[in-house]
This record gives C-alpha cells, structure tokens and sequence, in this order.
C-alpha cells in the first residue's frame, strides 16, 4: 500500500496507539502489587520510626522493620464508640482505604470539621507498643487538609494518654523547601514531651507561629511553628487537634482504661 | 563494517549528542548534582533511546511522512513510561531522587533527534549501535559533570568522603555552587570548549559577519 496514502496513515496510527497503550497498561498493572508493597513497607518503617522500640529506623534492614512491626499490637478503634472494634483483623483490614466507602464513611459536622476531611471512617488503625507486656506508647493515624494536600502521619503518645513521644508525617505535598519540612526528623523531634490536654482534660496542644518560649505557662502544650510555612503548620496542628478532639480519638482515649483491661481478658 | 564503527563511536567525542548538538542540556543540568543520579539517568536514557531507535527503525518503510513524528513520539513516550515504573516498582528510592526527570526524557532531544535522523533510514543493527554510540555520548558528559559537581560541592563521591569538608573536621570548604543547576551550565561550557580547542572542525561558522563600521565617517 501507498505509504502516503490517508488509509496506510490511519492503519500505522492506530495500531501504533493500541500496541503503545498495551504495553503502558500492562506494564502498570501488573508492577501495581509490587509498588504498592513498597509503599507498604515506606508507612510500616515510619511506624516503627516513632514505636520507641527500634533503633533508629534507617540503620535497620527490611526484614528487622517488619519484624519490628510484628511485634507491635495493631487494634481497630470504633470512634464513635470509643471501643475497639474486634470484627476486622487489624492486620489485613485497611481503614484509610474504607474512609470513602459508604458503609464506614461518617460525615464530619462542618463545625467540627477542623481537618477539613468532610468525611471519615468509623473505624481507624491503631498500634500500641508493649516493651514486657507492660504498654509503652500508642501510634495513632492523624490526617487532614494542609495547604496543598491532604497530610498523613503519625502520633505516638506516651501510656499517660497525654504526652507526645513521638510524631511522624509519611505522606504530604507540601510547598518543597518551605512547608515540606514538616517531614523533617529536626522538627519533629521537637514534638516530644509537648503535652495534648491539661488538668481538666482540656486539649490545649497548639502550633504556635516562630518559636515557643520555655518559660511561659502552657508552653508544655506549644510545639515551634516553621518560619514561612504557616499555612502547613496551621494544618498539621488543626489535623491533631481534630484527631485528639471529641469527634477523633477523645472518646477512646478517656474510655481507653476500661476497653484495654477488657481486651486483655479476651 | 565501517558504518558500525562509526556509528557507534562518532557520537563519542566527534558528534556528541551534548556538546556538538546541544542536545539533552535540561537533564544535564538538573539531575547531575550526584553522581548516582547522573550513573541511573545515563542507564535509562541509553535504553530508552535504544528501544525506540530498534522500534523506528523496524518501522521505518511503513512510516507515512504525515504522521511520522506524533508515531514516533507515542513509541518513544510509551517506553518511557514502563522504564520510569520498571524504575519505580526496582529502585523505588533512586525513582524519588529522580523525580519527574526519567518522565521528561520524553522531551529529551536526542531520542527524537536520532530516530527523524538515523533510525528512521537505518537498518536496525545500525540503528541500535547509533542509539548505544549516543547513549554513551550523553552518559559521559553527564558523568563528567556529576563527578565535578558532587565532588567539589559535597566532597563526597557516592557518598564515599574523599575531600573531607570543614564542617566535619577535614580542611576542605565545598563549593555550594555547585550543587545549584546553573554550575552544569559552567562546566558543559567549559567542555564543550575544550572540546572544540581540540577538534576545531567542531566550531559552527558564525551566522553572519559584523559590518565594520568606518569610525571617521558621519562623526
């Protein structure tokens, strides 16, 4: 056939784009599981960067952060009864991909609504660390509306139920050089020993803007904000203070006394 | 025989990709801040361009010249596209470092330019040989420039410490400039510079020739 010709023109064009778009989804589909696991190892080593238990999480292998990870007790937490749910199993059920599906999906009141999330699952993944059979800390999910992106991280409290061990941020679009350092190990680390709630059980922690001065009163609740990037820090404190208010993990955590030593008699 | 030879070692020095054509200058300049980078860019770029010159070239006598370049650029974006999930599923953390620069080779001028110039009226042994020959045209200039830039801006080589920096007791003060993408620009200058001094035949002859103007006339 005449290579100029409009037909040999539309042939060539058309079986070029089915061949080319074969080979792109295969090539997608089938490297999905493996770039997925991947991205399941990344969350479990962030997890384990903030249990308390491991060495520092860059200098352990693949196989000793899994490890780690087994030994952690993931437990699923109804939120709106404050319970521990026990019809799922924590290890293979995963809440953050149920939040959108309407039979776990709760609506959150616009006024309470301090993540901007709009929805949410009834049930989250939790872990609690145990050194001894003695609990040592509790890894709670946080997310919420940065100023670009949704942020998800991590809280670890300590067995008070009010003291910040740790916190880690896996997953953020933020501004890069300006609001991405919250994924900074150096800010982070200045969340440890900040407190969450005061006497009465009100929740004062706070993001303050530039740095925080030690020797105020209620300092203890306030962590430093980032130069430049008031927005994302005024994101990450709104998503904790959702996550540690009335509508996120506060009815648990006051419960948590009575549905822990229950859990245990299971 | 010598079409072979020449094909794959003309785009070495004497009709390098970079410094003849100047071809390929955004991912010289952005991802040869470390040499690790610069070694996994040089591998995708070379297989990327020798799977699209072998496809071209197997396609060459059925190519309307109407559509040629939207096929060839669909051949060429669709094998970018597995080598960056190839790149994401195996290296997933060198993927990051890269970001969207393995997607841009897409863009990059010497995959197009060797398949409209070679590929495209070559047979495909020769055509895979001229897709090697300019792989490793590119990659050695890129490597080049990475192994001056990371070294005099970090002290560092694939994170092996051979200039110990000030900062850590050493006596060696790194060149922060260089770890900025316009230092590439200084040090492929300088190369392609040197190049030239060597090779003159190399030097474009100049578009046009400055009138001289008579300084006494019209005052």
């Amino acid at each position: 056939m005449d290579n100029e010709s409009p037909l040999k023109a539309i042939i060539v064009v058309v079986s070029t784009a089915l061949v080319c778009s074969v080979l792109v989804t295969v090539a997608a589909v089938s490297l999905q599981p493996i770039q997925n696991a991947y991205q399941d190892l990344e969350r479990i080593g962030y997890i384990v960067g903030i249990s308390g238990i491991a060495e520092p999480v860059e200098e352990l292998s693949e196989l000793e952060i899994i490890a780690a990870f087994q030994d952690l007790e993931p437990r699923i937490v109804d939120l709106e009864r404050g319970t521990f749910d026990e019809t799922y199993n924590p290890r293979t059920f995963d809440t953050r991909e149920v939040a959108t599906a309407p039979e776990f999906s709760v609506t959150i009141p616009t006024a309470e609504d301090l993540a901007r999330l709009g929805q949410r699952s009834r049930l989250a993944t939790i872990y609690l660390v145990r050194e001894n059979d003695e609990l040592v800390r509790i890894i709670l999910p946080v997310y919420g509306q940065g100023m670009w992106s949704t942020i998800y991280g991590f809280v670890a409290i300590e067995n008070d139920l009010n003291t910040i061990a740790d916190m880690t941020i896996y997953e953020q679009g933020e501004t890069p050089g300006i609001g991405d350092p919250i994924q900074s190990r150096e800010w982070q680390t200045r969340w440890q020993g900040r407190k969450l709630y005061d006497e009465d059980g009100t929740l004062r922690f706070r993001i303050i803007r530039g740095a925080v001065d030690r020797s105020s009163a209620g300092s203890i609740y306030e962590v430093d904000g980032l130069t430049g990037a008031t927005m994302t820090t005024n994101g990450v404190m709104n998503m904790v203070r959702y996550w540690f208010g009335p509508h996120g993990f506060e009815t648990f955590l006051n419960n948590f006394s009575t549905v822990s030593s229950a859990g245990d008699t299971q | 025989m010598m079409r072979a030879r020449r094909a794959l070692l003309a785009p070495l020095i004497d009709e390098n990709p970079v410094t003849l054509h100047i071809l390929g200058i955004c991912s010289a300049v952005a991802i040869t801040n470390s040499l690790h980078s610069a070694l996994i860019m040089s591998l995708m770029l070379t297989s990327v361009l020798a799977y699209s010159n072998i496809v071209i070239s197997m396609m060459r006598r059925h190519l309307p010249s109407s559509v040629r370049i939207i096929v060839q650029m669909t051949v060429i974006a669709s094998g970018v596209i597995v080598a960056d999930e190839l790149l994401q599923t195996f290296a997933p953390e060198t993927a990051q470092t890269l970001s969207v620069f393995v997607g841009l080779i897409i863009t990059n001028c010497i995959v197009l330019g060797r398949a409209e110039a070679f590929a495209a009226h070559n047979k495909v042994g020769l055509s895979l040989l001229d897709a090697i020959g300019n792989g490793i045209g590119f990659s050695l200039i890129l490597i080049t420039v990475a192994f001056i830039r990371e070294l005099f801006g970090t002290g560092a080589l694939m994170e092996v410490v051979i200039l110990k920096p000030v900062s850590d007791g050493g006596w060696f003060e790194p060149n922060m400039m260089l770890l900025l993408p316009p230092s590439a620009f200084f040090i492929i200058g300088c190369i392609i510079w040197g190049i030239r001094s060597w090779r003159p035949q190399q030097v474009e002859r100049a578009d046009f020739q400055p009138i001289a103007i008579d300084e006494s006339e019209g005052k």
